[in-house]
Formats: structure tokens, sequence, C-alpha cells
């Protein structure tokens, strides 16, 4: 127990620094890309990889595992260090830790836009690479309890739980909701069906924005505002109870993402409960933060880094308000859907990860350098127009939101639905999403100002190289040697055991139990008339996730007069039996398409997806021309039936026999039915003709991905479209 | 809809473990003292290599800021008003 | 900061600055601990918070003791050949920068690894290198700095202080089933509408089972651990014949399981298993509120605090070895060195002591013996080092046998019954008889529900509520009081301090200051010269009485005397030029011994001619008139002074009329004193200060040690009051007894929770969601009603 020296590792913080800025342009980017979508919908016609439906999820995995992910390893291996007065555990796993996140977010980069995906929100990346991600994060784990192994620091601080429980939650819910099986080597089928499959999911959607998006950054508010403001955090107590009480009830908030769905009425309710349970953890971290800086605000006057801080932690404890009130079914019932979501999601995003993030940036960078800040007066300008930018990002927002949920519930007094045309209702806001895209533009110069700042900065400081520090190792003190008084680090050490032990038997445990879940066959309460999709809808079914149509149209109808009068039958737990995954979707910038089968023709089908404004003048969906050209690989369905049989989807072996055959007859009945619009049947013939002139291979029109769309869109919520279905309940 | 159940399992597990980690943190005395860490992490304790030769590494980056401060003359008084603001929330003792 | 403020302490040096290093110093040791600190790079202290620092003093050897072995064994927290721990006691740890620089100590020692500062409890434990440093040589470096670790001879006892932290394990475990239990009986509340019987909701009805049994383990160690408390406290409360609170909580817990068990059991519904977690949780939660608790102040304080741990005897070969206080024997020679402690009973053989009883007696001014006289423990010596020879052991010396004392052995609480307890036989009685007459009822008019209706009463008047109205609104006062400076020992001492009737008062260091004392002259006028000169002579004496007086007297440009002499015991001499003066007492400047010898009085006589005499006078207090005026009309009031009668005549013209007052009160004449009124039934709070009062504040009904400092001394008493804040200590008497009305308030309220349950009881119709809804509500709306009152009252004091 000499007192040691040793080194903090501040090059891979660097790293990570600099990834963290990278990564935040290239995702804010792509967001405001989309955001100018919504005004152009042309703006990217015909290049399927720059389609909306494939950058959309692109942008959210950027934003926040790139992004955001980069900068809490920033902030955890600064602090941590520091905190616990050791070395990172091991220097491999750091740097493993480092290339193999970027490793993986590149991977994300290329696979998403080319279609690559499982279509689960924030969870989209295929198999391998979700199995990657599982390494990279144990690493990082066994990094920082290796830390907490080798500590020199006795206490604790409330941070390292934070990052500690960050660790263990997001491996585990991870884990379970990204458990698929394989089809090829960049395609797998969600193990769960439908209705389990959304609970599974939204139990993950709202614990990955609990676990990774709050409790990390918690911690990092912990850390980095008592040391920007120079004084300690308000209440140590305050800090520990919240943390406590935090862990314990956030888990259990996530079914009220699926409020008036399919789901059981008790779950839902259950949901509801803990989400309100949850403000008063939230909003004593967010009181305790801010709380801090009091009696330093002339400071905050002067230091842009507190100023960052102080909008993050305001925008937190806004969110975790927001949070509860929008899980009360009343509200959720005109919220869910609209742009009201987005606001919120962006509230949080922006203000409290974005900004703590700036705020850690300005602070961190001139330290690491050992100089200061280039231009302080820039730094204030990143913050008022990246303030700046928020209200006119959300603002907008929830005015659009508010506006289309009304417009959808409005009624005549006929009974008639007012806005009975989605479009209407898309039209009304197009200002909304005009302002939307000018406040994401004033984020984004903010953010490129930073940059530019922290580049001077860089320049005039000196190259960063690990600091040189000392401390004793705690002492190992034989438990009888000092009977009666408890200050033993063996015993300390129990909880770092425990968690690795615990993590480990809730893998293994959480596998056992899941394994009779996937192989049983799921006891839903089914509906007789509802049956497995024909081989080609299934096809069709791909590449509606493909180019991720999920993430603007819904498949969920919720039991409200305005909705059953504009889609239909509200939705049945039954019917989605078979839908692995689940496309119960989040969003409608488009109408619902769970009734859509057999509401429009087949032609109507291919012209819109050709065209969208032809058929629907002013609408804001880009045109998917590739899929009437392109032709439909369907080689693999032999293998997507097999799995989908393992999964408990009650296919005949002859149907997979024979899935050729029957893909050919339904295609070709399809292209039948096209030839009954003489416009296409011209058209094509004139094609055919063409192309058989010039000798250019032609692809039959029963051979193309659009034919197996319509098929898929054509069967949608046909099943119970038979007036009155009872719920027979049979468990096989 | 056994789903619910798993995932309510792993909820249980989850939070048994951080139950234990906590039962067994406060049996090890880490709350025992619930306010000096705070004022703890403060304090930097970075040493300043060059100057290990100096005085057998005894050279904290404090003072390295100051004798930065004979040169960058504002850093450093920066650095030391910054460090003087530094308050304890005495409300803790009563 | 002021430019002729010391650089290191703060203290205006006016005096004598010295300059170093551009900055100004009040005394060497300030410079000093600068010097270490600089040279060592610890200057930062500084800049954390400026003059943050204590002017060391350094006694000679002081810390020889802690070469002893034995000593250092008792000592340290752990201890082998390679390490040893070592938890010390600083009072003056105040802020960072205390933390931050005691946290550095290696940089000054490299052989000490680790010290942590606890600062709420302002301790540090240090790890060290006993191969390469000593106990001693830590101890007095931290001195050298300006840290005095403060060792006694209780350190010495080393009772390990084992934390209990049990409830905050149940709490924990209480919580967080709750939480789950909760969790987990939410299912079936939502889905009443489509109950089992009526179709019900499917995958409900499916997985029933697991819901409750997942709770009934839930609760297990809810009930079996965590609420063990109240079973046993019930058990003993029957065994003394007391129907105490917990005997309905326990009956209500043993019910709720019981029949929640039998419930799932035989499937006839969900049990109460989350009011049954949620009682237990509420309840801890009040207990662990009531338990405010001042890490850096104690109650129980007695000599052992102040005594030293170890003596230097001087053998007969005149060598000097230091021995511990136990072993100190009669007929032994003790060395006392300045500013030690007498630690027994005994003859001064020489030196010249001059010894502050204050403490003891509370005698203010310091007495001057000479070789011969009788000196007793507890003093304290002032001016050099003295040898003496003991007559008793410690145990046996005038003061610590106070501590033989039965009063220091039992403890009041056990004596006392709260409030709540009183409530409980009532209110037990009244439940039981509610639950049978209902039953007996039901028996007649449909058997079948008796069980049911009986369990429910029980239930549903489990007094969670009315137990938990006193912990809020008591925890909350104590933690009110505390912020106001007035720190109490626990909630039952503010119910004592609203019984009270009787007032009895310390008066020196207690209503008077111990600090400033303020001088009259009477006599002849004296010309400018003689004030110079008298100014002078006393710049070079340091007897206390001269330090006091030459603070009084105006500014003087300083002059050197021609001849300066010091006869101790008598008093000085100085003279410029022609000019003489003699300072001191009565017979040593030539006045013939008077009568006023009952005030202690400086004379003066300049070139052998009698001038005059500055006599010494208590300050008293501000506001000491105030607080009897306002006292006396709810409480009858007395003083007892362990000094003479000299301030009679001020005290009587400052306090209401007829107050009684009794002079050269001994320690034990004051605990008497109170016993009798106490048998004569009067409820007696006493205020005081000083070991002398501490049979009295032990005895009484309610001790409460008035203190200038209230981290270092206080004696073992249930409450310390800031110095600064005695004028109020009228106004929190009063607090506490509205405190007591608002208990009583929650009671009606909490009552009526329990009618309204009751009748859901009755009537045979408690469904668990009612129990569930009613139990939280009640105990929520009883915590938000206390502590709001209680803010308001708060609001009100100063």
């Amino acid at each position: 127990m000499e007192v040691q020296q040793f080194y903090y590792d501040n090059k891979v913080v660097k790293k990570f620094l600099y990834a963290t800025m990278f990564w935040g342009i290239i995702g804010m980017t792509v967001g405001l890309l989309l955001a100018f979508l919504f005004i152009f919908p042309g703006l990217t016609d015909g290049i399927s990889w720059l389609s909306f439906g494939r950058l959309r999820p692109l942008h959210t995995n950027a934003v926040i595992f790139a992004f955001v992910g980069n900068a809490i390893f920033a902030g955890v291996y600064y602090s941590t260090q520091r905190l616990l007065k050791a070395r990172m555990f091991s220097d491999f796993l750091s740097n493993f830790n480092f290339w193999g996140w970027q490793l993986i977010i590149v991977a994300a980069a290329i696979t998403l836009p080319l279609g690559y995906t499982s279509s689960k929100e924030y969870a989209e990346l295929e198999w391998p690479i979700d199995i990657a991600i599982a390494l990279v994060w144990v690493a990082f784990g066994v990094n920082l309890i290796g830390t907490m192994i080798k500590r020199r620091q006795r206490h604790l601080y409330v941070a390292i739980w934070f990052y500690l429980a960050t660790f263990v939650t997001v491996a585990v819910l991870h884990i379970f909701n990204s458990l698929a099986l394989p089809v090829s080597g960049l395609k797998s089928y969600s193990v769960y069906a439908g209705v389990q499959d959304a609970l599974v999911q939204w139990w993950y959607g709202h614990n990955a924005v609990a676990f990774f998006l709050t409790t990390p950054f918690l911690g990092l508010m912990y850390y980095f505002v008592p040391k920007a403001a120079n004084r300690p955090v308000y209440s140590y107590k305050l800090s520990i109870v919240h943390f406590w009480s935090l862990i314990f009830i956030y888990i259990w908030a996530g079914p009220h993402h699926l409020l008036y769905s399919a789901l059981p009425d008790w779950a839902q309710n259950l949901g509801v409960a803990f989400s309100v349970m949850l403000i008063a953890p939230s909003w004593g971290g967010m009181i305790n933060g801010l709380l801090t800086l009091r009696g330093a605000w002339d400071k905050v006057r002067t230091d842009p880094t507190l100023k960052f801080m102080v909008v993050a932690i305001t925008g937190y404890g806004m969110a975790t308000f927001e949070g509860p009130l929008l899980s009360l079914k009343n509200v959720n019932a005109i919220a869910h859907f609209s742009d009201w979501i987005i606001a919120h999601v962006h509230v949080g995003a922006l203000a409290w990860n974005g900004f703590l993030t700036f705020g850690m940036i300005y602070w961190m960078v001139p330290r690491m350098f050992k100089t200061r800040l280039a231009s302080v007066g820039l730094a204030n300008f990143h913050f008022w127009i990246g303030t700046l930018g928020i209200i006119l990002y959300t603002l907008p927002m929830y005015v659009a939101g508010f506006t289309q949920a009304l417009m959808w519930k409005d009624f005549n007094p006929d009974g008639t639905l007012v806005y009975g045309n989605f479009l209407e209702t898309v039209t009304e806001i197009m200002p909304m999403y005009w302002m939307r895209a000018i406040g994401g533009s004033l984020y984004i110069i903010g953010a490129c100002v930073m940059i530019y700042n922290v580049v001077l900065t860089i320049k005039s400081g000196s190259k960063v190289e690990d600091e040189l520090a000392e401390a004793a190792a705690l002492t190992r003190v034989s438990s009888k040697r000092t009977a009666g008084e408890k200050y033993h680090t063996w015993l300390e050490r129990k909880p770092i055991q425990l968690t690795i032990f615990a993590t480990i038997a809730i893998l293994i445990g959480g596998a056992v139990q899941i394994i009779p879940t996937i192989l049983v066959k799921s006891n839903i309460p089914t509906i007789t008339s509802v049956k497995p999709y024909t081989p080609l809808e299934l096809e069709g079914r791909d590449l509606y996730i493909r180019e991720g149509c999920v993430g603007c149209h819904s498949q969920m109808v919720r039991p409200f007069r305005s909705e059953v009068e504009r889609y239909g039958e509200y939705s049945k737990a039954g019917e989605f039996v078979y839908d692995h995954p689940f496309l119960w979707g989040s969003k409608r910038t488009g109408p619902d398409l769970l009734r859509v089968g057999g509401k429009y023709s087949d032609n109507w089908h291919l012209n819109h997806m050709y065209d969208p404004q032809s058929t629907s003048s002013g609408s804001i969906m880009p045109s998917y021309s590739w899929m009437v050209r392109d032709e439909h690989d369907r080689s693999n369905i032999r293998t997507k039936m097999e799995t989908m049989v393992t999964l408990g989807v009650p296919y005949s072996q002859e149907e997979i026999d024979n899935a050729e055959a029957l893909m050919d007859t339904q295609a070709t009945k399809i292209e039948k039915n096209l030839y009954s619009d003489p416009d296409f049947a011209t058209n094509y013939e004139a094609d055919k003709k063409y192309a058989a002139e010039n000798g250019i291979e032609f692809i039959e029109m029963r051979d193309r991905e659009i034919v197996s769309l319509i098929a898929y869109l054509q069967r949608l919520g046909t099943d119970i479209k038979i007036k009155d279905v009872t719920e027979t309940v049979t468990i096989k | 809809m056994s789903v619910i159940y798993l995932l309510l399992g792993i909820s249980i597990i989850v939070a048994i473990i951080f139950f234990i980690a906590f039962i067994v943190s406060v049996r090890s005395g880490q709350y025992d003292d619930s306010y000096t860490p705070s004022v703890r992490m403060l304090f930097d304790d970075e040493l300043v290599k060059e100057s290990s030769t100096l005085r057998g590494t005894k050279q904290t980056v404090k003072s390295d800021k100051k004798s930065q401060s004979k040169q960058i003359d504002c850093s450093a008084t920066l650095a030391i008003e910054n460090k003087k603001s530094i308050q304890l929330n005495k409300s803790l003792n009563n | 900061m002021n430019k002729n403020n010391c650089y290191h302490c703060g203290e205006d040096c006016s005096v004598t600055p010295i300059h170093f290093d551009e900055k100004i110093f009040c005394c060497n040791g300030c410079k000093t601990v600068y010097d270490i600190f600089s040279s060592n790079n610890l200057s930062y202290y500084y800049d954390l918070q400026a003059a943050a620092g204590a002017s060391p003093k350094v006694v000679q050897g002081k810390y020889d003791f802690l070469d002893d072995a034995a000593i250092i064994e008792r000592l340290v927290a752990f201890n082998d050949e390679h390490l040893q721990i070592v938890n010390l006691y600083i009072p003056h740890i105040h802020c960072s920068s205390c933390i931050w620089v005691l946290e550095n100590l290696n940089k000054l020692i490299p052989s000490i690894s680790t010290s942590q500062v606890d600062f709420p409890k302002k301790t540090i434990r240090i790890h060290y290198n006993p191969e390469k440093t000593s106990l001693k040589e830590v101890v007095i470096l931290l001195t050298h700095i300006g840290y005095e670790p403060y060792i006694s001879l209780d350190d010495f006892d080393n009772k390990k202080k084992d934390v209990d932290r049990s409830l905050l394990y149940k709490l924990g475990i209480a919580g967080f089933a709750f939480g789950n239990v909760m969790f987990l009986s939410f299912p079936e509340y939502f889905d009443l509408s489509s109950s089992k019987a009526s179709g019900g909701e499917y995958w409900l009805n499916q997985y029933e089972g697991v819901f409750r049994w997942l709770m009934f383990t839930f609760s297990l160690p809810v009930v079996f651990y965590a609420g063990i408390g109240y079973f046993t406290s019930a058990y003993k409360g029957l065994r003394s014949k007391i129907l105490n609170i917990d005997v309905p909580i326990a009956l209500g817990i043993i019910v709720l399981f019981v029949r929640s068990t039998s419930e799932i059991i035989f499937d006839w519904g969900p049990g109460f298993f989350d009011s049954l977690t949620g009682l237990i949780f509420f309840l801890l939660l009040g207990k662990f509120f009531q338990q405010k608790t001042y890490s850096f102040l104690s109650f129980e304080r007695d000599y052992k605090s102040y005594f030293p741990i170890a003596v230097t005897r001087i053998l007969e070969n005149r060598k000097e070895e230091t021995t511990q206080v136990h072993n100190v024997k009669r007929g032994d020679r003790l060395l006392i060195r300045n500013e030690e402690l007498i630690p027994v009973d005994g003859i001064l053989i020489n030196g010249n002591a001059n010894i502050d009883y204050s403490f003891v007696t509370g005698e203010s001014e310091a007495v001057h013996k000479n070789s011969g006289d009788k000196i007793f423990a507890g003093g304290k010596q002032l001016r050099g080092a003295i040898e003496m020879e003991a007559l008793k052991s410690v145990s046996q010396s005038y003061l610590t046998q106070l501590w033989s004392n039965s009063v220091f052995q039992d403890d009041k609480s056990s004596k006392f019954q709260t409030l709540t307890d009183s409530i409980g036989k009532r209110f037990t009685i009244f439940v039981l008889t509610v639950a049978f007459s209902a039953s007996i009822f039901w028996t007649f008019y449909d058997p079948s529900k008796v069980l049911n209706v009986f369990t429910a009463v029980l239930i549903i008047a489990c007094p969670c509520a009315i137990a938990l109205a006193s912990p809020f609104t008591l925890g909350n006062m104590l933690r009110i009081f505390g912020k106001k400076k007035f720190y109490l020992k626990d909630t039952q001492t503010i119910e004592q301090l609203a019984q009270i009737d009787t007032a009895i008062f310390d008066k020196t260091g207690t209503i008077t200051t111990a600090k400033k004392s303020i001088a009259t002259y009477e006599g002849l006028e004296l010309t400018k010269e003689e004030e110079a000169l008298l100014k002078n002579t006393l710049r070079a004496s340091n007897h206390p009485l001269s330090r006091s007086l030459y603070e009084l007297l105006a500014e003087q440009d300083i002059v050197t005397l021609d001849e300066y002499e010091e006869h101790l015991g008598k008093g000085i001499e100085g003279s410029i030029d022609e000019s003489n003066i003699k300072v001191g007492s009565a017979n040593f400047v030539g006045k013939i011994a008077s009568d006023d010898a009952k005030n202690t009085a400086v004379h003066i006589s300049t070139n052998d001619m009698y001038k005059g005499c500055f006599v010494f006078k208590n300050q008293y207090r501000e506001g000491v008139a105030e607080v009897f005026k306002e006292m006396s009309e709810t409480l009858q009031l007395a003083i007892l002074s362990g000094d003479n009668e000299g301030e009679k005549e001020r005290l009587e013209a400052l306090l209401p009329k007829l107050t009684p007052l009794y002079f050269n009160q001994k320690p034990p004449d004051k605990l008497e004193f109170i016993k009798s009124l106490q048998n004569n039934g009067k409820k007696v709070m006493m205020v005081g200060d000083g070991l002398n009062d501490a049979g009295a504040l032990a005895q009484s009904n309610v001790g409460i040690a008035i203190s200038e400092n209230v981290t270092i001394f206080s004696p073992a008493c249930d409450g310390i009051l800031d110095a600064t804040k005695f004028k109020e200590l009228c106004s929190y008497i009063l607090a506490s007894k509205k405190a007591i009305k608002i208990i009583k308030w929650s009671f009606v309220l909490s009552l009526m929770y329990n009618v309204v349950g009751l009748y859901f009881a009755v009537t045979g119709q408690l469904e668990p969601v009612i129990a569930a809804i009613l139990m939280p509500l009640s105990s929520i709306s009883i915590v938000v009603f206390t502590t709001i009152a209680t803010n308001i009252l708060g609001k009100k004091l100063r």
C-alpha cells in the first residue's frame, strides 16, 4: 500500500472525443437531409440508398449510438480513471472498445442505406452487427469493472454507479431484444411475433432511452457539472437516493409505448403507473443538477460550458416531465403517432444529450491539450444559435403534432371525418416542417462552429499525453484483525463480482427461459381466419421492411371511432401471430396501412410506388421507382419459410416445397390484374419490345419487386375484413 | 403473451442484482460519509511528468498552473479564481 | 481579505505582524505552516479558501505519551508491522481546504500512504507505515500545520462504535419488496372490471398464480426481517403489561400476512400483500426519519472526553516518564505543563500554579496557588509547568467521582412514556372491541363473513398513520432546531421539553459569556503618562488578568520599560524614567485588604501611592433579562452558581423579582437540588455548561448545555444550544409545545381514516384495493400535514 505512480489514459479519451464530433456532424446532417425530404420529397429521387425509409434508421442510429455513444465513452473513460484513481483496466480493451465501436458504426452506415434492417426501432442493425455490439459492449463492461477492482479510491462516486447500471442494463436489453433467427448473412426474423415482439421491442426501446441516453448522462452530469462549476454537487445524499430509486423504477415503464395497442390493458396500465412514478427520481436528478449551480450564476453568465450544462439539465427536466405526461392514456391518445413525439425526443436529444456533450467537450478539450479555449465568443455563439435551433425545432413540431392529431379526430355532424383524406392533414403542417428544417440547420451550424473552435484550440495547445498521478493502493485489512469496523476492500469488491456473475446468470437464465417461449407455439388467442402469409407476400413483406416503410406508416388501428372510421376495424392481438417482426410502427407521416389490403387496385399501387404524386397529389412520399424496375431475388424463400416454421408459423412441408410455384402463380395473377389498365399494358409492352430489339434481357413484371410488395399490401388486414369477428381463444 | 413473464423475470432479476449491490455497498460503509466524496472529486490530482525531476514528483498540476502563469499569465489566474470559489454547503452539517 | 490580517489564519495581526514572502502573519506558527505548505507545493490550500488555517500551538512534550506502545495499541484502528491505521478527531476541519490538505498528508510525510477525511464527523483516517514513521510524528505534524487532533481518555477506552445500519437494510428490503409487490398487484386492480368470474382477462387468469406467489415471496423477508422489530417491541410491551402502539401494529401485520397467504392458497383472492409491505415500509421510513444524528456532536461526553490519556510522572531519580492516567497512584509526583489539565486531586509541590477551574466549578477567573495548596482534578494550568503530588487516583478525584453517581448509569428515555404509546393503549382496546362486537354481530347475521370481518377490522385499523405522526413531526422539528443551532439528542427530548415546568440555570458560562469581561475603574483619575505606563507594563505580562485588562485599555504608543519585574502570584511592577507603577493584588500595591474580596480586581499604585482598582465583572449574554422575563411567565426559574455571591446584586437587578439565586453550589449539590425538585413532581430543565453541571444535566428531565463552540466542549446532555442562540431558548420551548399539538391533530386526522376504513371492514366489504388505497393515502397525508405544519412552525423561529 505504498504510494504508486500511474498514468491516466488520455489518448483513448481523445480518440472518443474526435469520434463524437465526427459522427455528431454526420448523424445530424443525415437528420437534416431527412428534414428536407419532408419538404422536397424528390430530393434524392430514384436513389434507393438515399430514400427516406432507409435513411431514417441511419439518422437515429448515428445520433444515438455514434454521437451520444462515443460521447458517453469519452466522458466515462475520462471521469472513471480520475474518480477511481486508476488507469483503465486494460489498454487493449480500451482500444478494442474504441475501434470495435467505430467499426460497428461504419457497418451500420453501410448496411442500413442498403436496406439491411430488422425494422425494430433503435435495433435496426442485423444480427452479425448485433453480435459485434454485444462483444464490444461486454469489453467495455469488463474494462470498467476491472478498473473498479484495481481502484485506489475507496468510495465509489455516484457517477460510477450510473455507469455500472448503464453497462448491465443495456447489455441485458440488447441481448434479449436482438434475439433473432438468421435466414442469411444479413437477414433474420425476430424470435418473437406480433404483440410479443412489440412488447419486447418497447421494453427495450424505452429502456434504451433510459439506460443509454439517461443514466450514463446523469453520471456525466454528476462529474462534469461540479467540475465545471467547481463546487460540490448540491446534495450528494439526494444523488444517491435518486440513483437507487431511478434504477428500481425505470425498468418497468416500457409498455407506455403501446397504449391502446393490442397489448393487454393491464400491461398498458402498468406502464402508465410506473411512468408516472418516474417523475420523482428524474426530477430529483434535475433539481440536484441545477441547484449545484445555485450561487454560481455569475459564473454561468460568463462561462459557456456552464451555459450548455444549464440548458441540458433544463431539457432533461422538461423531457422527464413530458414523458409521464405522454404516458397518460388520454394524452397519449392524441400525441401517439404524431409529430409531438418527434418534438419530445428531440428536446431530450438536442438539449439533454447534445448540449451536455458540447459542454463536456468545451470543458475537456482545453484541459487535455493544456491550453485555453480558442474563442469563448464562438462558444457563446454556438450556445445561442444552438438554443435557438432547439426552440425552432421543437415548438413547430409540438404545433404540428397537435394540429394533425386534432384533424385526425375531427368529425362532421353527420358522423363523417372532416379530413377524410389523410393528405389534407399533411399539407396543413408543411410550414411546421419548414421551420423544423431551419431549426435543425441552426443547430448543425452551431455544432460546426464548435468543431472549428475545437480545432483552433487543439492547434494552440500541446499534444495530449497521459497524465501522471499518484495514490496509494487500497489496503487489504483482514477482517478479524479489526473486528467491528467495516472498511474491507474485499467486501467492497463483492458488488463488482456480483454484477459480473449476475449478468452472466441473467444471460444464461434468460436464454433458458426464452427457448421454450420460442419453440412452444405462442399461446396467443388466435383468430381462426388469420392465416400465414403466402410465400410471395412474405417476400413482399421483407421488401416493406427493407425500404423502412414502417418509419412513416403504422400498422396499428387503435380502438377510436376516428381511427376505425378512417382505417377500418381496430387491431386484434390475434392478427399479428405470424408477424416476425411486428410492424406496428410509431409514427404516421403517412396513413395507417393495417387495413390497406383491397382498398386500391394493383395498378394504383404500382403507379403510387412509381410516382406517389401521380395517384395522390401533394403527397410527400418519395418515389420507389427502383422497385418497379428491379428484378426480385426470391431465391431464399425456402429458408425463410423454414425459419418461420421453427418460429411457430404453420407452413406445411409441401407449401415449402412448392414455394416457387406458389409465388409464380400469385405473381402472374397480379401481372394479369395490372394489364386491366390500358396505359400499363401499352407502356409495358413497349418496354418489352424495345428490350427485345436492343437485345436487352427483359425482366418480366411478375419477377419484379413491385409485384411482391403489391401482393403483401393487398393482403394486409384482409384476414378479418369479415364483419364482427369473434376472438376465439384457442391455445395450441 | 408468455413473453411478458420473461421480461418480468428479467426485470426482477436485474432489480434484485442492483438490490444486492445496494445492500453490499451499504454494508461496506460506502454511504457512511455522504458528503466528503462530493468535495474530494473536485480536486485534480494529476502530477506533471517533467517536474518529477525537479522535486521528487511532488509537484501538483496546480503549482504547474502557477508556473505557467508566470508565462501564460491569465490562464493560471483563471484557474485560481475557480479554486477560490469552491464553497461547502454547510447546510449538511445541521 | 483585509491586508493586515494573517494570510494563514485570518486573525488580525495588529500587535506584531511577521512579514514573509510578501505576506503577513500573526505569529510564527502561522508563518511556519505557510512555509511548510508552500515548500511542499501545498499552497493550493490557500487558493481553495483564503485564510483557512489555524495558528498551531505546540506544547513541548505534550504528545510524548504516543511513544508508549500500550497507548498506541489502544488508539489505532488497525496495527501490524507494516501498517497502522488511526482515526483522529480534528475539531478544526471546516472547509474544502482542510479536506484537501489533510488528504495530501503524504506529501509531507511520504510514509503516510493514505489519509481520508470524513467531513461531517470531522475525523481523519490515516494509513501509515510504522517502520518509517510513528503515530507521534503524525500527530505532531498535524499539530504543526494547525490541525491538532483531539485525543482524550475517551479514545483510550476506545469503545469501537460499530455503526448500526440494520434499519437501512430493513428500509431497503421493505422498499424494494413494496415496489415489486405493487408492480405485481397492479394488474389485478386494473383488471377488476373483468374478474375471473366474468370470464376475465385472458393472460391474467393464465398467470394469476405466478403473480400471487411472487408477491408472497417478496413479502416474506419484509415480515420476518424488516418487520420483526414490531413483534419484539410488542412482546416486550405486553410482558411489562403495557399496551404500546406496536401491539396493534404487530397484530395488524400478523393478520395481514396470515389472511393474505390463506387467500392465495385457497384462491379466494390476491391478498393484501401490497398493503402489508407498504405498511411496514412507511413505518420504517418514519423510524428512519426520526433518527437524525449530528455526527459532529456528542451527547455522551463525560470527564473522559476532556482528560488526557497520559501524564508525565517524575521518578525519584528526577527522571520523567509518561504513564497512563489510570495508573496514577496516590503519592506519585506529576509534571503538569502549560495548558495541561490536572488529572487528579493533589498537592502543589512547586512551580507557579495558576489554575483555571472555570470548567469544573464555573469559577470564571483563574486562581493562584502556592506550593502546599490543594489542587483539584479538572483544573487547567495556565502558565508554565508545575509539579504536584497525587492524593487520589483519577476515579476518586473530586470531579470524577461525580460520575459514580447512579444518574449516569440509567438512561431516562426508558422511564418516559411517549405520547404515541400512551394513545396506543386506548387505541388497541378500541380496535379489539370493534373487532369482536362486529364479529359477534355477523355470527348471528351471516356467520360465513365473521372471519372476513374480524380480520378486516384488524387490518384496516392498523395504526400506521398514528405511528407515523410523531416520528415525522418530531423528526422534522429536530431538523428545524438543528438549523437554528439548537441540537437535540433525539425526538423524545422534544416531548420532554414540551412538558417542563421548571428551568434551572447555571451562571458562569451559561448566562455569562466566557469570553469578554468588562472592568470598571474605581479610584483616582489616572494621568496620561500613568495610563501609557500601565498599558506598557501590562503588555509585558501574560497573566490572564493583565492580558484582558491590556485589551480593555485605550491604545498607547509602545515604549520600552526601563525596569520590569513580575512578582509571582502578587503582581507586576514597571518603571519608565522616574515614574514607577505597581499592578496586582491589593496588599501587593500596599492597600489595606478590603471587603470586596468577592470581586476580582486589579489594584494600581504609582510611585508607591495607591490609585485605585479595576474591578472585573461578568459580561451577561445579550437578552438574558428578556429570556428570563418570558420564561417566568410559564416556568419556575432558579439560578445555581458555583461562583461566589459577588454578582448577587447585578443578577437581582437583571432577573425577574424573586428569582431564587443559589451560590457556591458544588456539582453534587446541583444534582441533589434538581432531584429534590423532581421528587416534588416537577419536570425540570437544567441549562448549564462545563463538567460541573454534568450531574445536574443528567439528573434533570431535559439537560441543555450552552456552548460557545459546539464541536468541542459540552458535557453529557440531551441538547446543545449554540451560545449565540441563547435568547431564543424560550421560543424553542414554546415551539416544542406546539409540535406536540401538531401530533395530536394528526392523530385526529388518522383516526378519521380509520373510521372510514372500519366502515368497509365492519360491513364486510373490504376489497384489497380499498386497503391498498386507504393505507398509503392516510400515511402520506399525515406525512404531508405534519411536514407542512412543522415547517410553518419553523418559519416563525429565529
